[in-house]
């Protein structure tokens, strides 16, 4: 169809007024939001990019006099052992909550669900209530209910272990990093698995039937047929999730606080601790915006990856 | 970026279930079976302590089972902890924070898909990455500013700042799907000599359902969690959320802190169970917004 | 109060010609009352308390003091902000409000462990000129006043303080045959003890000794800090100047070294969260021998669902041992003060608040419901506080307290040591090359001028 006027999808218009015509609606439509955005996303980023370069804190003498003190901050930052043991362990939550976990289960999941859905297994409707249960629950619960099962003295986990005789296991204390990327992964796993499921589901069914009429089996089908369906789609969820998670602190929080020592602590929960019970803002500043520059490296890197794929 | 065509899309539909009983052998039955069953435990098994705590006046961090299984700790949150008027509170702001979302992002996502921009790609991410801004950095200059501008202490502040926490992670989401809604709609719309306005709410918006579902599910889900930003917000009682009912119900002593895990059991419980019936309710819906969104992106 | 009201009542009184009578633009017909002995005739404005509660005793008090004292200065108004949410967010909340402009509360209620710090910062008002002409201060014992000094100061006032026990269950020390009534000759002595419960009794844990970072602040205030005075030394010399090394902070950290390595504390207590939560309800138990904590602790053990019986009979507290001598001395803390904010604009009200909370029975009638010592020895004389021998021996033992360390950077020392202890619980490090490196971390913390070694 031929398209004129407003309403035309590839213009070659020369003149700055019509392009402004067609765009003036939508630069109204972005206005509410920009406006919000900026209030409170660009103004704080830009204010914490600032208070990066100064010593200012909430209490005590830096309270009264804060300085500029240049970069001293991310000086202090990346010389700091610690800041690599963070960094690390960052990595670690990631990698095996987000990627390993629930973006691996989440696949499985859908995948079975679909499956099952053909087969009206009743079964698989209490596990998608589950663990879309898991999710819409608050963080603050979500950590409660961990750590009842974490504890070492009283937590179910152990309170089962010695029902059947096997000695109790200090879960936070010696495999703390092993439990936050559980808690993690029964927390956000339904993300992807509603992702995927959807995916799944517009899948053209007549392709799998031509490759059963060809006589590939069920491995096959999948490997060949389903994956390469789905691989825009894991793309996408992957950056969400992966940003996401890299945000994530208030479930480490409740469950081990960064410890034992700091074999827990996440960059977020790094900044969180040196804002909010150091005190030191200028500081908590500086790191806040080492992720921001982290999570932008990463979404140009995912972005040069994908592009290269599609 | 798009693998599927518009016919695709019209198997956003679930598929009719003409294979529902293909020779699925025993095996097979048993093995997914086995598989659901172990999901289910893992996901179900922390929430037995919720059910167990919640009617255990003398609840604990661990599971047992109640020696007196009593409904007083649902009796005490409303009576000591104002919980009625916490939860008034969480409805009125997440629903609130809802239909402001759901119209500033499906605004604002819409006006993203259709703007010529050369830039937009970038621009696009660039919203995105506003979202990975952590909150420790951003409360304190919020503090400010919310006090500067009077939005503390007050529910258009409350929602506003709700609104705006899921804004960049929403509005990506949304500029996604409506870039898989494709334009001859609207364009047939414009040439028939209707406003971009007219054309957005008549023609755009009802094929559009699904996006705005997910945007209107995920904005009430964070708004209805947040916490961080209600504490600093809200200093009085009568305004507090369910989330700062939570905090009441830790006690300090002594420096240290003691949960009254009863109460927040009672509590968690009558916070879950409405949004878990929504959400089971309007899974489909959310699933092909889902679908549509990550197809566009 | 408006404007048109200030005005019609100065047209009143100009036209009644009263002479020699200062009139504050506060009520018209009677005179207000002299003012508790202290400052201006009367006091007029508003004032904001803003304070968390965190048990729910506190509300019938604050109100309650700022009635009395809206009726004794019918001009003033006093609004209450209770928070009800925990102390830690509160102070989070406080320093938001205090660190901008706008408006801040007159008066708060904040730990005495911050007085440093906010001092520091200049959030809150010296009290020297109010308190210098306070007849009620005089209750108050030097060692209270010096808790809530700092660089020479005072900063809040106190009211119901912190203390620890060394807590001995008698079932235990009689099973490991020590006696009943066994009390330890010298710090060595709980170790002895210890290991005797050890070998002898089944099933009980002998002695909990906090290390690390999970240990929080109790890693200091209730096992590191007590034993360094143990054995003759200190934490904060003088001048004002931390010790790192020296041979007390050795010996402490040989303590530590010889508890963990002979068994004689669970090696969990590193790493479990709130390691104090399970230990404390060991102790209230009978499953916990030893252990030295804080004194409200007590409190919690005379409800449900411990036995209250059982806990009176078996339940043993002293002081704590020197490395020569019997039990003699605890720690102290100035527990929850109230604090006259800097910017306030209604200082002298504030302080008259403080006053009128701050009375004989409120502070004994507080202490009784949420079981602390009291800061004003008359508290202790009132009937209800002196018919509970576990108040009043706690309020007896505050006369050997040492405070802890007002200090401003205390919270940043708390730190290293609990890096020492872990290091050395965890057997990573020996004590002596722990402490070398405890003075090490405090360099790095506070800055190596502030910190010396002996």
């Amino acid at each position: 169809m031929t398209a004129v006027g407003a309403g035309a999808v590839r213009p070659r218009s020369p003149s700055a007024t019509t392009a402004f015509r067609r765009n003036g609606a939508y630069v109204a439509g972005l206005t509410p939001a920009a406006l919000l955005l900026t209030l409170f996303f660009v103004g704080p980023s830009l204010w914490a990019l600032y208070t990066s370069f100064t010593n200012k804190a909430l209490v005590g003498l830096d309270a009264a006099r804060p300085r500029f003190v240049g970069l001293d901050n991310y000086l202090r930052l990346f010389s700091d052992p610690d800041f690599a043991t963070v960094i690390l362990n960052s990595v670690v939550f990631v990698v095996g909550s987000a990627i390993i976990g629930q973006f691996v289960l989440g696949l499985l999941l859908a995948l079975l669900l679909d499956h099952a859905e053909r087969r009206r297994y009743r079964l698989a409707t209490v596990a998608y209530a589950a663990v879309l249960l898991a999710w819409v629950n608050p963080t603050l619960i979500a950590g409660f209910l961990w750590v009842a099962m974490f504890d070492f003295f009283y937590g179910s986990l152990n309170t089962g272990l010695q029902l059947v005789g096997l000695p109790p296991v200090d879960w936070l204390g010696r495999f703390p990093m092993l439990a936050v990327i559980i808690a993690n992964i029964w927390r956000g796993t339904a993300f992807t698995m509603l992702i995927f499921l959807g995916a799944l589901k517009t899948i053209p069914t007549d392709i799998y039937e031509a490759a059963r009429v060809d006589g590939a089996n069920a491995w096959r089908r999948f490997w060949d047929h389903t994956l390469p369906s789905l691989r825009p789609i894991a793309a996408l969820a992957l950056l969400s999730i992966t940003m996401s998670t890299f945000g994530t602190f208030i479930l480490i929080q409740t469950l081990t606080n960064g410890g034992p020592g700091i074999r827990t602590e996440t960059i977020a929960l790094y900044a969180f601790h040196e804002a909010f019970r150091s005190y030191a803002i200028g500081y908590g500043s500086t790191i806040a915006v080492v992720m921001l520059a982290l999570n932008a490296a990463f979404a140009v890197f995912y972005l040069r990856w994908s592009r290269a794929r599609a | 970026m798009t693998t599927l065509g518009p016919q695709a899309q019209a198997q956003v539909v679930i598929p009719p279930r003409t294979r529902a009983l293909e020779g699925g052998s025993r095996l097979e039955w048993a093995l997914m079976h086995l598989a659901f069953l172990v999901v289910t435990v893992f996901f179900l098994a922390p929430f037995v302590w919720l059910f167990t705590a919640a009617l255990d006046a003398q609840a604990a961090p661990y599971i047992r089972w109640p020696s007196q299984p009593t409904f007083e700790n649902f009796v005490r949150i409303f009576d000591r902890y104002a919980f009625a008027t916490a939860l008034g509170n969480s409805l009125f702001v997440a629903g609130s924070t809802m239909l402001l979302t759901v119209v500033v992002v499906s605004l604002a996502g819409y006006s993203l898909s259709r703007i010529e921009l050369r830039q937009k790609a970038w621009i696009t991410y660039a919203v995105l990455l506003l979202q990975t801004m952590p909150l420790s950095a951003t409360m304190v200059p919020i503090y400010g500013l919310a006090r500067e501008l009077g939005l503390r202490n007050s529910y258009l502040g409350l929602i506003l700042i709700h609104s705006a926490i899921e804004l960049p992670f929403l509005i990506w989401l949304m500029k996604g799907f409506f870039d898989s809604v494709p334009r001859h709609l609207e364009e047939a719309a414009w040439l028939d000599g209707r406003t971009k306005l007219r054309a957005l709410f008549e023609i755009v918006l009802p094929v559009a359902r699904p996006g705005i579902a997910v945007a209107a599910g995920l904005s009430f889900l964070s708004a209805w969690a947040e916490v961080l930003m209600v504490l600093i917000l809200i200093d009085q009682q009568s305004m507090k959320t369910v989330p700062l009912a939570f905090y009441e119900t830790f006690r300090t002593a002594g420096g240290y802190t003691e949960v009254q895990y009863g109460l927040v059991a009672a509590m968690a419980v009558l916070y879950l169970l409405p949004v878990m019936a929504v959400f089971f309710a309007t899974r489909r819906l959310m699933v092909r917004g889902l679908v549509a969104t990550t197809r566009g992106l | 109060m408006n404007t048109r009201a200030r005005v019609s009542r100065r047209t009143f009184l100009k036209a009644t010609a009263a002479t020699g009578v200062i009139v504050a633009c506060g009520g018209p017909t009677t005179a207000p009352p002299a003012a508790t002995g202290t400052k201006a005739a009367t006091l007029s404005g508003t004032i904001t308390v803003s304070y968390p509660d965190e048990l729910g005793l506190k509300p019938k008090y604050v109100d309650k003091a700022a009635t009395d004292l809206k009726a004794k200065y019918s001009g003033l108004d006093v609004k209450v902000d209770l928070q009800k949410i925990s102390s830690g967010d509160y102070y989070t909340k406080l320093l938001l409000a205090l660190s901008g402009g706008g408006d801040v509360p007159d008066v708060i209620h904040v730990g005495g462990d911050r007085i440093g710090e906010l001092a520091d910062a200049g959030y809150i008002e010296p009290l020297d000129r109010y308190v210098s002409q306070w007849e009620d201060w005089k209750n108050y014992p030097d060692a209270v006043k010096d808790g809530v000094k700092y660089q020479g100061k005072v900063w809040a006032i106190p009211y119901g303080l912190d203390m620890r026990w060394l807590y001995i269950r008698r079932e235990h020390m009689d099973k490991a045959g020590l006696g009943a009534e066994w009390t330890p000759k010298n710090v060595d002595d709980i170790l002895t003890a210890a290991k005797a419960v050890k070998d002898k009794v089944s099933g009980v844990i002998p002695y909990a000794l906090y290390a690390g970072a999970a240990g929080d602040t109790g890693t200091a205030n209730h096992s590191f800090v007590p034993l360094v005075w143990a054995y003759g030394g200190d934490i904060i010399d003088k001048n004002g100047k931390w010790i790192g090394d020296s041979p007390a902070v050795r010996k402490a950290l040989d303590y530590y070294a010889r508890t963990y390595n002979g068994g004689l504390t669970p090696k969990e207590l590193l790493t479990t969260t709130k390691p104090w939560t399970a230990m404390r309800e060991n102790e209230g138990k009978g499953t916990l021998a030893l252990l030295f904590e804080g004194g409200w602790v007590y409190g919690g053990w005379t409800k449900a669902p411990f036995d209250p019986a059982a806990v009176q009979k078996n339940v043993h507290y002293v002081l704590h041992p020197t490395s020569t001598g019997g039990p003699s001395f605890t720690i102290g803390g100035p527990g929850t003060c109230w604090y006259v904010t800097a910017k306030s604009k209604n200082k002298d009200a504030a302080w008259a608040y403080i006053a009128q909370w701050n009375n004989k029975d409120t502070v004994a009638k507080l202490n009784i419901e949420d079981p602390h010592p009291v800061a004003r020895t008359d508290s202790a004389d009132v009937a209800e506080f002196k018919a509970q021998q576990y108040l009043v021996d706690s309020t007896e033992a505050l006369k050997k307290a040492r405070f802890i360390p007002t200090d401003a950077n205390y919270g940043k020392v708390i730190g290293a040591i609990q890096k020492a202890t872990g290091r050395v619980a965890a057997g990573e490090m020996s004590p002596d090359d722990a402490a070398k490196r405890y003075t090490d971390d405090l360099k790095q913390a506070i800055g190596a001028d502030k910190v010396i070694t002996q």
